[in-house]
């Protein structure tokens, strides 16, 4: 068993397919990364939105809740599916890179909302109070106010939540996007040995997200400490 | 809907364990245990069930597809629940510990009428959490054919091709699913452990 994977090992590690698991290494954290950069910045929208008050933004704010309360009860694979045929029932010719694109995006936008909108309720009442009294408007108070003091409170979560997503962006294998998971699949079907495969499959997320887990429980840290001012 | 609850107190188990050998254990546990943990928490939940159903073959371990859903996710939940556990035995007083080693409690004594009492009211919320985040990732099962809802949705849309209507009501089903265990999961915690949350 052990000496024909031996065997196999210098095949397996062949130029050809080191870049291929490379290129398909680089396009899942393309896939995070975009889609929870495109995703954090609709989900801060949706917050804005979500902290207002009035009557006339009512509607708005409506469909905001249940957009968010939607897309968190629902599983990332569903969604791809949702979308990928959405897309062909509108007869939109585009890439599956696209489709699982949007697809992150929708999941991401709806799970960061929660996200900024505990960061933005964690600043004191008085600071929107007093923001209130100065006569700042709604995008004053968060420029100048109350992000200065909720982005220490939303950056940890938003950049463990980006980790967790680098690892379901494995699911997007499933409508043929050529990430990491996809490859060992082809690869696999190759016929090169499912332990090798999977086996470095896994070694690769690991490396991606091991070190970007480590810099987020080191950045909450100094944060946690800066707030307490405890240095 | 079973995979998750079955994964769910397996899960629970291993981080028990898990728990207690990080915070308790020696140099070796303690090692042990968090390579474990960091190594399930930083790879995807599908890439280790791949590994399960088709890797282990080669070396004469055949599981069905339901046996490595159910282990892969038991395995995953493990690491999980480990970190989850860990957090709240550390935020157990130091002092009640000793006391109950003055009692002569040996160490399962101790967490399991000690620590627990403690804990299990701020471990509730992150650990319903948890549980709605499982039976989202169940729908993984259908990749290895098994038919549970999104499953089922796969195969009906193969027999039918009304993708759209099928993949939505499918994401309803899910939503009303979730809703109604999060609201379960949330009066339970009010009536048992008087936890302060909002059902929504």
């Amino acid at each position: 068993m052990l000496t024909s994977l031996l065997e196999e090992l210098p095949r397996f590690l062949g130029y050809y397919n080191v870049v291929f698991l490379l290129k398909a290494a680089g396009i899942t954290l393309a896939l995070s990364a975009v889609g929870c950069s495109l995703g954090l910045a609709i989900g801060f929208f949706i917050a804005m939105v979500r902290v207002t008050r009035g009557n006339l933004l009512f509607p708005v704010r409506a469909v905001c809740v249940s957009y968010v309360e939607f897309f968190r009860r629902i599983p990332f694979l569903v969604t791809l599916m949702v979308v990928f045929f959405v897309f062909q029932a509108l007869g939109w010719n585009v890439t599956v890179f696209t489709v699982a694109l949007t697809s992150v995006c929708l999941i991401a936008a709806s799970y960061t909302a929660e996200i900024v909108r505990s960061g933005l309720e964690s600043v004191n009442v008085k600071q929107w109070e007093a923001a209130e009294t100065m006569n700042l408007n709604l995008i004053q108070t968060l420029r100048w106010v109350i992000l200065p003091q909720a982005w220490k409170v939303i950056l940890p979560p938003a950049f463990s939540f980006f980790i967790l997503f680098i690892k379901d962006t494995a699911l997007a294998s499933q409508i043929g996007v050529v990430e990491l998971t996809y490859a060992g699949k082809i690869l696999n079907n190759k016929g090169f040995s499912a332990m090798l495969v999977f086996g470095s499959v896994l070694l690769l997320y690991f490396i991606i997200s091991y070190p970007l887990a480590r810099f987020g429980a080191w950045m909450e840290k100094r944060l946690v400490l800066s707030k307490t001012g405890k240095r | 809907m079973q995979i998750a609850f079955l994964a769910f107190c397996g899960g629970m188990a291993i981080g028990l364990f898990g728990a207690m050998g990080k915070t308790f254990g020696g140099k070796f546990t303690k090692g042990a245990v968090s390579a474990y943990v960091s190594f399930f928490t930083n790879t995807p939940q599908l890439v280790q069930i791949y590994f399960l159903f088709f890797a282990l073959p080669e070396i004469g371990i055949l599981l069905s597809s339901y046996e490595a859903v159910l282990l892969g996710m038991t395995l995953n939940a493990g690491a999980y629940l480990t970190e989850i556990q860990r957090a709240g035995f550390v935020s157990v007083h130091r002092s009640e510990l000793e006391a109950a080693e003055t009692m002569g409690m040996s160490l399962f004594q101790s967490v399991w009428y000690v620590i627990m009492p403690h804990v299990v009211k701020v471990l509730f919320p992150p650990l319903s959490n948890l549980y709605i985040i499982m039976t989202l990732g169940t729908s993984m099962a259908a990749i290895f054919g098994l038919e549970e809802l999104t499953g089922r949705a796969f195969n009906v849309n193969a027999v039918t091709f009304r993708s759209i209507e099928i993949f939505s009501l499918t994401a309803g089903l899910y939503f009303l699913v979730t809703v109604v265990a999060s609201l379960i999961l949330t009066l339970l915690g009010r009536w048992l452990f008087r936890v302060k949350a909002k059902v929504f």
